[in-house]
């Protein structure tokens, strides 16, 4: 499998400058030694650190479970769930999974394809939740829901999109991204909430350009 | 993203028109449903494989039915 790689920037939060990363449209062995190596240390020290604080555990960082060699494995050659990532600095900043096989839910575009974010990660560090005011990067789940609308519109799905969100993130579809949040969906583990972006919504959200 | 390579499909009048039929209830081009139904027909015989049925269930009976993979 060949990963075609695109120019991408990110804003380096303590300089406030833009800074050269890639989106690459495949997910590696590199980026899983990434996730195992530089992330998930990381996640299980904050972890600790909120456990030992008496942190309740909804705050804890809820894609803790997420295995992404699992998941990588268990994708591989899936013509139907493409991965997707963005580096820079050498580091893997962001990963996500999709699948093309689901259909729209809102009332104006139901059962029409859409692309469906099975799994999006920031790397720990760029999350504000953990890293607080030493965030590195900013941009990076902007540009992976980028990459997802570019996906969806080369594949005639017009630029729909759908997910559901862990409870953390519900905020930021719904105002960053301006999704349509459907509410609690009955039928998913844990309830968790469906979010949907219409033809017109990721017009919308294409035109902002790069501001998270 | 991925390059792609061009193939010639023949398709018979009825495999034509049952694909037009698709695209216009779709809203879809020709490639972009034939992609679609490779994608499924990948993701089906994947489970299938790894030892998983294929049923179709009627909302209102709860009457299933299965689907036998060639």
């Amino acid at each position: 499998m060949s990963i075609e790689t695109s120019p991408v920037f990110l804003l380096e939060v303590a300089t406030d400058q833009p800074i050269e990363a890639d989106l690459l449209d495949g997910i590696a062995e590199q980026q899983l030694v990434h996730w195992e190596d530089e992330w998930m240390p990381v996640l299980r020290d904050v972890v600790a650190r909120m456990k030992a604080a008496g942190i309740e555990r909804s705050k804890w960082p809820q894609s803790l479970h997420w295995d992404w060699r699992q998941k990588a494995q268990g994708f591989e050659r899936a013509l139907a769930n493409p991965g997707f990532c963005v580096m820079c600095q050498g580091m893997t900043q962001g990963m996500m999974f999709l699948d093309l096989l689901h259909k729209a839910r809102i009332a104006s575009q139901a059962g029409k394809e859409l692309v469906y974010i099975e799994y999006l990660e920031n790397a720990p560090w760029n999350r504000r939740h953990i890293a607080g005011d030493q965030v590195r990067f900013a941009g990076v789940g902007s540009i992976l829901v980028r990459a997802a609308i570019e996906l969806s519109r080369e594949e005639g799905f017009k630029g729909r999109i759908g997910l559901h969100s862990l409870p953390q993130s519900n905020p930021w579809y719904a105002n960053t991204c301006g999704m349509t949040d459907l509410g609690a969906d009955p039928d998913y583990p844990h309830q968790l909430r469906y979010f949907e972006m219409t033809p017109e919504q990721a017009e919308a959200f294409l035109a902002k350009g790069n501001t998270s | 993203m991925a390059l792609k390579k061009t193939m010639t499909l023949n398709l018979t009048d009825a495999e034509m028109g049952a694909l037009e039929d698709l695209c216009e209830k779709k809203d879809l081009s020709k490639t972009a449903v034939l992609r679609q139904a490779l994608r499924l027909y990948q993701a089906v015989e994947t489970r299938v494989e790894n030892g998983a049925k294929l049923f179709f269930e009627n909302e209102e009976t709860k009457e299933k039915a299965e689907v036998m993979m060639l």
